[in-house]
């Protein structure tokens, strides 16, 4: 019995480690890493209640993964990309605004001269939304395209779903 | 039989502490890249410690996997439509340079590049600007917009040398998950030096002498 045990066990050692070898085409590099991540979280709310037919304004906090920094809504420099949101009405809904916050002013260290406008750390969004008596989910997407000091990733997003229930 | 089974098991428990290992110092380095210099005060999760410094060092520290390979051998379309082939480059030392309009510090580079271009253009150095900007290929009125965008940047950056537009099996093949990523290939086709966010330009001219075949090669 005791042999049966040692056999199974060591066959599975075996195949847990040979199932965990590093196959040629999977990069370990922190970047290749970082770039499977999400860089940018919303974080909530997930769910408001509100009154139906008037008008609200939803705060919409983000976190930006630390040591990095995203293009504010209006970035200074010609061909950036700037952080947007783009959200999906449902039947009942409206979504009149979305109120961006003034970015901080940054410049990478190897080009001091050139400043940017930029988010770090949480920030947050303004939606302003009206909406009929009801449940609904809003589909929003934050576009966003992210750097550190020395590095940028390509533009990604985030999927930002805010259930609505308007009494 | 049980020294068989014996065998199998301490081979078990060997390849399991390297793996322990190995995960160990990949969590090590995801911590490092992904967390910045100044401290945020919201800090609070893996991802959000503040380790700037450290992010840059790793980035310094990142080694290619394809370094000291042969360079995975391409063909891309450059601005004018042209088809331009890594092997018609064989035989001169060559940099390869992933970058994108919307990346800051590729500004940083690009200047250096073209003046080592320059530099080095008695040593037959040539350089390969890879543009990994999005193109809508299925929009032909969006295409046209995204190539004159890259191209107003090539015109405004004064960039000396060819510039081909991207394809995701190349960025899959090169492992290009960032910009600027930027490998020196010598003139047998062979990668012997790689970057991964703005490096330095001592550290870019050192490894063009490698790939020139110079000194410190």
């Amino acid at each position: 019995m005791r042999t049966v045990l040692a056999f199974m066990a060591g066959t599975l050692w075996l195949l847990s480690s040979s199932s965990a070898q590093k196959l040629p085409w999977q990069n370990s590099s922190s970047a290749a890493n970082a770039a499977n991540q999400q860089l940018v979280h919303f974080l909530y709310p997930q769910q408001v209640t509100f009154p139906a037919g008037k008008p609200q304004t939803i705060d919409l906090h983000f976190r930006i993964a630390g040591g990095l920094h995203i293009n504010s809504h209006t970035p200074r420099q010609k061909g950036l990309i700037a952080t947007n949101l783009a959200e999906v009405e449902p039947s009942g809904v409206k979504i009149t605004a979305v109120d961006f916050p003034a970015g901080s002013e940054f410049a990478f260290p190897a080009d001091p001269a050139t400043k940017l406008s930029i988010y770090s750390g949480e920030f947050v969004l303004k939606m302003h939304i009206v909406a009929q008596a009801g449940n609904h989910l809003v589909q929003g997407v934050l576009r966003y395209q992210a750097c550190d000091n020395s590095t940028c990733f390509p533009p990604r997003t985030v999927p930002v779903p805010i259930d609505v229930i308007a009494k | 039989m049980i020294a068989a089974l014996a065998l199998m098991i301490a081979a078990g428990v060997m390849n399991y502490r390297q793996r322990r290992r190995e995960e160990q110092a990949r969590n090590q380095a995801v911590q490092m890249r992904l967390v910045p210099t100044n401290g945020d005060a919201t800090a609070g999760t893996v991802d959000d410690t503040n380790q700037g410094d450290s992010i840059a060092a790793n980035e310094a520290a990142y080694t290619s996997p394809l370094n000291g390979k042969q360079a995975p051998s391409f063909t891309l379309q450059d601005l004018s439509g042209k088809q331009v082939s890594l092997s018609s480059y064989k035989g001169r030392p060559l940099i390869v340079d992933f970058w994108a309009t919307w990346c800051e510090p590729c500004k940083v580079e690009i200047p250096w590049f073209e003046k080592l271009h320059d530099q080095y253009a008695k040593d037959g150095l040539e350089i390969l600007g890879v543009s990994t900007d999005d193109l809508d290929r299925g929009d032909p009125a969006k295409l046209f917009t995204q190539k004159r965008d890259i191209s107003e940047f090539v015109t405004r950056m004064h960039m000396n040398y060819p510039i081909l537009l991207s394809a995701e099996s190349v960025e899959d093949q090169y492992h290009i998950d960032a910009t600027p990523t930027t490998f020196f290939i010598d003139r047998n086709g062979r990668i012997v030096a790689s970057t991964v966010g703005l490096a330095s330009r001592d550290e870019i001219e050192a490894d063009i002498r490698k790939a020139i075949g110079g000194a410190n090669s």
